[in-house]
């Protein structure tokens, strides 16, 4: 904690950065904040967050960053922060030169919840790198399932929905303008539960985007295991298109390429 | 009284250049197809998003046929490229959420495939009629 704390106090007192965005110990609550220069006696108690105390920086930084287009700010990132920041810069959210990275490695109860295949930063400034998950056996137990079964599940899940859009407001990489859940010519309005499309419209917006921080499934008043649905995606996205979510070196978004060749062939009837 | 045969209900989406004029010449070929199928003429098979799929099986669609130009014969160059891509994705994630394989379907027909449209959407009915109605169908219903 040391470590982290003196070099978000070095990043500010030099004037590196406009802001830290980080978690401050208030109150006996972990909460986000906003650390500045002005206030330098507050980076003592400057923490990083439990597991279940997440919330999305990544979508704090944009708003920080849309007010302030020109400053640099310094953002407590995990493993899948920093592919959520990643992501974004790719799609020219954030600028990738006004941004700088505070690392925090997840211990491996955290990696084993989140089931997370890369649970550290490239830069590390507190904790112990950790065993990653590569497979989810949450998704594997789907997979296994017989179709039935499958969808029989997944409509009794979607049929708890309240549609109260919690999974959209807290995603760090929900930042379009107008959404598709809300097209009165695209969905259902006025009725819950919702569409059972509902869910795999954002199921097919967050493919290739959702960067698997898991605070949609942690925000459902419901309990809809939306991670498992959007781990999927992103699973299908790498074995249709060889493409990482979240990775620097993945190149474009396999939706804005317009590759000269395709490899996929049309699935016989 | 005996109970009626099942009658699927299927969306054609068929692009502007190629199947939607591959139907015209099964038309003007008098090729014989099911009318199960609905047809929306789009201007390219690309412009079909995955919302308008998946909207088509909330609102009772049995089926979705989706057809496009040959990949490399797009009047718009790299249109199709984008529905390969988007509809195999779709196709595959319909299939973790337990919906039938086969209930979404895109074929490449060209313009002077008449005969190939005409038994494409035969092969596709039968296969849909055999299917029974769509699962998503009844969920919205019980919601």
């Amino acid at each position: 904690m040391d470590k982290l704390r003196d070099k978000v106090r070095n990043l500010l007192a030099q004037g590196k950065v406009a802001g830290y965005i980080g978690y401050i110990m208030k109150d006996g609550h972990p909460l986000p904040h906003f650390f500045t220069k002005d206030r330098l006696e507050e980076v003592d108690r400057a923490i990083v967050a439990p597991g279940d105390a997440r919330y999305p920086l990544d979508k704090l930084l944009q708003q920080a960053a849309a007010a302030a287009p020109d400053a640099v700010f310094a953002i407590q990132v995990r493993g899948c922060d920093e592919r959520g920041l990643n992501e974004l810069y790719k799609w020219g959210q954030l600028d990738p030169e006004k941004v700088v990275l505070v690392g925090i490695a997840c211990p491996q109860d955290q990696a084993d919840y989140c089931e997370c295949p890369g649970p550290w930063t490239t830069v590390i400034d507190s904790g112990e790198k950790c065993q990653p998950v590569l497979r989810s056996p949450r998704v594997d137990r789907i997979d296994s399932l017989a179709e039935a079964d499958a969808l029989q599940e997944w409509t009794t899940h979607f049929q708890r929905c309240v549609k109260c859009y919690g999974c959209r407001d807290i995603c760090p990489m929900c930042f379009c303008k107008e959404c598709a859940l809300e097209h009165q010519d695209l969905m259902s309005t006025g009725a819950v539960p919702p569409d059972t499309i509902f869910q795999l419209v954002r199921a097919v917006h967050m493919a290739g985007r959702c960067i698997d921080c898991g605070l949609c499934e942690e925000n459902c008043p419901a309990d809809i295991p939306l991670r498992v649905l959007y781990k999927k995606g992103n699973l299908l996205v790498k074995a249709l298109f060889d493409y990482d979510t979240g990775s620097p070196e993945a190149g474009p978004s396999p939706w804005k390429f317009l590759g000269a060749d395709s490899p996929l062939a049309t699935k016989p009837m | 009284m005996a109970e009626k045969e099942f009658e699927p209900k299927i969306l054609g989406f068929f692009c502007n250049w190629c199947t939607y004029a591959g139907a015209d010449l099964a038309g003007v070929s008098r090729l014989q197809y099911p009318p199960n199928i609905r047809v929306i003429r789009i201007m390219c098979s690309g412009t079909v998003s995955p919302h308008h799929v998946l909207r088509a099986f909330q609102k009772g669609a049995d089926g979705v046929l989706i057809g496009g130009c040959h990949i490399g014969d797009c009047h718009y160059l790299r249109g199709n490229y984008m529905t390969i891509k988007r509809m195999r994705f779709l196709q595959d994630l319909l299939k973790f959420i337990g919906l039938e394989e086969g209930r979404l379907h895109l074929e490449w027909i060209s313009a002077a495939e008449g005969p190939k449209l005409a038994e494409t959407v035969r092969n596709y009915t039968e296969k849909v009629k055999n299917l029974g109605p769509s699962p998503l169908k009844r969920a919205a219903l019980a919601a």
